[in-house]
């Protein structure tokens, strides 16, 4: 345990920076030696950084990022969390945990770059990779693979995950306008008010407002009933990249930041009482938030050998006709770059947009990459994330081979997914959520459910065309 | 003021002088502290609790939706003033905003009243209106758009001619309509009053019928001058007993009480023999709170002087009533102003348990307020709140947050006016306008900003008691569970009904169970935080309700 006065004089150092502009300060300056076995040196200080970033300013906080998603924290960082479990609300162990590290409950990983990598830093993993999600309240310290205790999941990518925030903003935007919209008039006629909700083409079921302003939820399909679409993990129940790295750092590394595990929330300082209080600043999530949002998002490969171009031409066609696209749409249009950090639709836990005077935001149209974006006629940006952010049940009677967790997630059932992105495909394998599928063709073939259709259309295609469809997905790359 | 403030503040000092308001902030916890904006006059409150000693107490209001747009409208009463309705017309998330409806409360019942509590007595799905005076009590039957027509000939109800000053309402097992509860105070006509001379009270039980009847009522004797009196399920047997808090300033012999109230048969006070130990008190005011989630009620009991906070004991069971004091221990006394010179003891009036900062945990609010002049206590002597923090103790953040103002507080209430999710707050003061505090957030170096996650929930069933009084809502997030009662009664002589609000600090989502009133328990109900959720018994899907969008 830190004695008082270490306490007070971390807090006097991070509190020095707040008057420099884009400050960086030391956690402890007279100690920091180079052979210092901290990963993390400095903290960076979130009133430094404020309003549409310059594009220096944005890499200084991407570079930190950067160096904060590779760092292997240490336990001199308060990496571990030896009195608190992974449980995304701040819950108390009842007693000391056993291990620091453990595969099952955590901590499981060095860095983030431990298990998202492949085949570059932000990249997914394979099934080495694999993390057991629990809730973290009732068994806690679950030492076993059994899925009744947790659902075994394979690391995502992070790649152009800024641009899937951002779709999945103006969705919510555009699902909650539609609710206004039906409420209003169920008022002003005094009459039910039905609306279909749909955003950027993507149909989430129907809403009925009642002119007492009742609404009913039961018609709304693949998105939460506050209409939030939470675009990250596998099932799409992580609102934001800043909620994602809050809840990890706390699950993976022990490392808590204080906006949700802080005083403000927990009445301490060092709520996992591993000695270390104040172990992730606010400024510090929002350099992870920065990194990833800027990560460039997967392209499509155009293949040197000539027999592959011809095929993933062919592979594109049979995509489309045998319906693939249409929960993998290739593209979503996008109406702003600029991504806000805090953004507006994370609850208390997580820092939201209205918490600090003067949030940042991060044009990602200053980035290299956004150039290379296509544009509908519209002016819109198009997204090529092969995707819906929306959910789908992905089993049936037959073909059951998704529904292998037993225990449902923040509500989502168990069967029940948000579409893969397929964008950088080629780049991720192994499959499935539960990185046990090694080809593109074993993971198609899982498909049940709501994409049953495609899958028995897949199953009966001409077996070049199959052949075709993997040659255009393996063109789907993260570039190295 | 966050934690690392409080941690520069106090390593400041070791260098430097610090001002005596950086001395009081760094004493400040680390949680949400609400900015309270006193609003009433430009949100259009103007009204006064007024009158000479027999309204020295009583001071209420009552908090209900009267015209069906699910925005809690208010009754305050007047004393000698006039009883007056404001419609709520506040924009949603904005500013207060009500208008008066002069006529509402008919002139011949809107003067002499002390409080007010709002139930569905004959469940029409409108709230009736129990006027508390003194004098004959009211029965207001509601109609619709905020009318009320007097029932007490309706519903066979005697108003009597005593001074009334505690009401409280339940609904027994296989009763059609409300079994209801009126706590008297001073009887001024006995010889010898005041001192020793407290009214009974009494238990109206509905009489068969197809029509509230309340021709027989039993009397509670003896009388103690109830100031508060609350319908409580003490002892987890679904059985709600009637406790009631007693102002030691006029009676002799008397104590706090509790009424065992079994169905079909006469209600009866426990004893010392049951385990009930006598506590004295210028009982006030009753909140209660499920503080720990076993189960099981803490109270808090107002008084002159110190807050009682009252836990079952563990040498309690089921049939046997005893507590202790934890008011200490989790610093809840209250037991002086927290600010000013004076340093006389505090007059607790109203206490209400809600979560104002939205943190996860039930917080107190308490009205003060010198009874007149009494110079034995203090006579500046402002309001609580009193915020509970992650270990359960209490601090009070009154004078940070805006509320401590010069005006004796007497009833109140603690709700969402402006449908934000965040609680506001509206005290009745005595010859003194009435306080209406819009809580505009917490409070920080710049704008307010949001606090912690909330849902506010509306239950609803049909048949008797459509408003399930005496529910048991269980919000569970993680390994927190969050206990709310629907109750009718307790505080000081103000009372409301609507949406039953919980914080629930960092978590996103909840589970929400019911115990309906007949003891059914509800399947688990998903939601989302920041929501307003209704459950209707017997459905299986909650809907959400939104407030009008741009107000009214």
């Amino acid at each position: 345990m830190l004695s008082w006065f270490s306490k007070i004089r971390t807090a006097l150092m991070v509190f020095a920076c707040t008057a420099t502009p884009m400050s960086l300060t030391y956690a402890d300056p007279d100690r920091i030696d180079p052979w210092s076995e901290r990963a993390i040196t400095e903290h960076l200080d979130q009133s430094s950084f404020t309003g549409v970033l310059s594009k220096e300013e944005l890499q200084k906080l991407i570079d930190f990022g950067e160096t904060l998603f590779a760092a292997r924290f240490t336990s001199q960082d308060g990496a571990g969390r030896p009195m608190a479990t992974q449980a995304i609300i701040p819950t108390k162990r009842k007693r000391l945990a056993p291990n620091t590290f453990q595969r099952t409950a955590g901590l499981d990983g060095n860095s983030c770059a431990s298990c998202h990598n492949d085949p570059i830093m932000g990249g997914a993993g394979d099934f080495t990779t694999n993390v057991f999600v629990s809730e973290g309240f009732n068994n806690a310290d679950f030492d076993t693979t059994d899925p009744q205790f947790s659902n075994e999941r394979n690391s995502n990518h992070l790649f152009g995950s800024g641009l899937v925030e951002l779709l999945a903003r103006e969705m919510s935007a555009d699902l909650q306008a539609i609710r206004k919209q039906a409420l209003a008039a169920a008022r002003s006629t005094g009459d039910e008010h039905r609306l279909r909700l749909e955003t950027k083409g993507i149909r989430f079921g129907w809403i009925t407002a009642q002119p007492d302003g009742l609404l009913e939820l039961r018609e709304i399909d693949g998105v939460d009933t506050d209409l939030v679409i939470r675009p990250f993990s596998q099932k799409g129940v992580m609102t934001s990249l800043r909620q994602f790295t809050v809840n990890a750092l706390n699950h993976h590394h022990g490392m808590q930041p204080v906006e949700r595990f802080g005083a403000r929330w927990t009445g301490q300082t060092d709520f996992d009482e591993d000695g270390h209080g104040n172990e992730i600043s606010v400024g510090d999530v929002s350099a992870l938030v920065a990194w990833q949002a800027t990560l460039a998002p997967p392209g499509a490969k155009t293949p040197q050998d000539e027999r592959w171009r011809a095929a993933a031409e062919q592979g594109s066609n049979v995509f489309d006709s045998i319906g693939c696209g249409q929960c993998h749409v290739r593209a979503l249009p996008l109406d702003s770059l600029v991504f806000d950090d805090p953004g507006k639709f994370d609850a208390a836990g997580t820092m939201r947009f209205a918490e600090l005077e003067h949030p940042g935001a991060y044009d990602l149209g200053l980035m290299e990459w956004a150039s290379e974006l296509s544009k509908n006629a519209q002016g819109q940006v198009m997204v090529p994330l092969f995707g819906d952010l929306k959910r789908h049940k992905m089993t049936d009677r037959q073909i059951a081979a998704f529904g292998n967790e037993l225990l449902s997630q923040r509500f989502v059932e168990r069967a029940v997914f948000q579409t893969t992105e397929l964008w950088g495909i080629a780049s991720t394998a192994p499959y499935g959520h539960r990185g046990d599928m090694t080809t593109l063709d074993e993971v198609i073939k899982a498909h049940g459910g709501a994409g049953r259709k495609s899958r028995d259309a897949y199953i009966d295609l001409a077996a070049q065309d199959r052949s075709a469809l993997i040659a255009f997905l393996k063109t789907l790359v993260i570039e190295e | 003021m966050t934690s690392l403030r409080k941690i520069l503040l106090v390593s400041f000092s070791t260098v430097s002088l610090i001002s005596a308001a950086e001395a009081e902030n760094h004493l400040m916890p680390a949680m949400d502290i609400p900015l309270m904006q006193e609003t009433a006059l430009a949100a259009g409150i103007d009204h006064r609790y007024t009158g000479p000693w027999e309204y020295f107490v009583g001071g209420g209001v009552a908090v209900f939706d009267c015209n069906s747009d699910r925005l809690p409208d208010l009754v305050i009463a007047g004393g000698t003033s006039p009883t007056q309705l404001y419609i709520n017309q506040s924009d949603t998330a904005g500013d207060l905003k009500f208008e008066v409806q002069a006529s509402a409360i008919a002139n011949s019942v809107s003067t002499g009243v002390t409080g007010l509590y709002p139930i569905d007595i004959d469940n029409d799905g409108m709230k009736d209106l129990v006027l508390l005076r003194v004098g004959e009590n009211i029965l207001l039957k509601g109609g619709p758009d905020c009318s009320f027509s007097k029932a007490n000939k309706a519903f066979s109800f005697d108003g009597g001619r005593a001074w009334s000053t505690a009401f409280a309402a339940t609904f027994e097992p296989d009763q059609s309509f409300a079994t209801l509860a009126i706590g008297n105070y001073v009887d001024r006509s006995a010889a010898g009053s005041p001192w020793g001379t407290c009214h009974d009270n009494l238990l109206l039980r509905p009489g068969a019928g197809a029509k509230p009847n309340y021709a027989e009522p039993q009397m509670l004797a003896p009388g103690f001058c109830a100031l508060s009196m609350l319908f409580t399920d003490w002892n987890r047997s679904g059985e709600p007993a009637l406790r009631i808090t007693n102002d030691r300033q006029y009676y002799r012999d008397g104590e706090e009480q509790l009424w065992r109230v079994s169905a079909g048969r006469p209600a009866k006070a426990y004893r010392k023999a049951d385990g009930w130990k006598t506590v004295r008190i210028w009982g006030m005011g009753i909140a209660e709170a499920d503080l720990d989630a076993d189960g099981l009620p803490e109270y808090a009991l107002t008084s002159m002087g110190d807050t009682k906070l009252q836990t079952l004991d563990e040498d309690a069971d089921d049939t046997s009533p005893v507590y202790r004091d934890i008011a200490v221990e989790k610093g809840a006394t209250a037991h002086r102003p927290y600010t000013g010179e004076d340093l006389k003891p505090s007059t607790g009036w109203h206490a209400e348990f809600d979560d104002i900062n939205n943190d996860g945990r039930q917080d107190l609010f308490i009205a003060k307020g010198n009874v007149e002049s009494m110079s034995d206590f203090a006579a500046f002597d402002p309001d609580n709140m009193l915020l509970a923090g992650y270990d359960g103790n209490f601090t009070e953040v009154g004078d940070v947050s805006g509320i401590a103002l010069s005006r004796r507080g007497r009833g109140g209430a603690v709700v969402d006016l402006n449908m934000d999710g965040m609680l506001d707050l509206i005290v009745v003061n005595r010859d003194a306008p009435a306080s209406l505090f819009r809580n505009l957030g917490a409070k920080s170096d710049h704008a307010p900003h949001p606090m912690g996650n909330w849902v506010q929930i509306e239950l609803r069933q049909r048949g008797a008691n459509r408003d399930a009084v005496g529910a048991t809502i269980n919000v569970k997030s993680g390994n927190e569970t969050r206990v709310r009662k629907v109750q009718v009664g307790g505080g000081h002589a103000s009372g409301h009904m609507g949406f039953v609000h919980v914080g629930t600090g960092v978590a996103e989502r909840a589970e929400i169970r019911v115990k309906w009133p007949d003891g059914e328990w509800s399947a688990p109900y998903r939601v989302f935080a920041n929501n307003f959720v209704v459950i209707e018994k017997g459905v299986d899907d909650a809907q959400y309700w939104y407030p009008p969008s741009n107000g009214k």
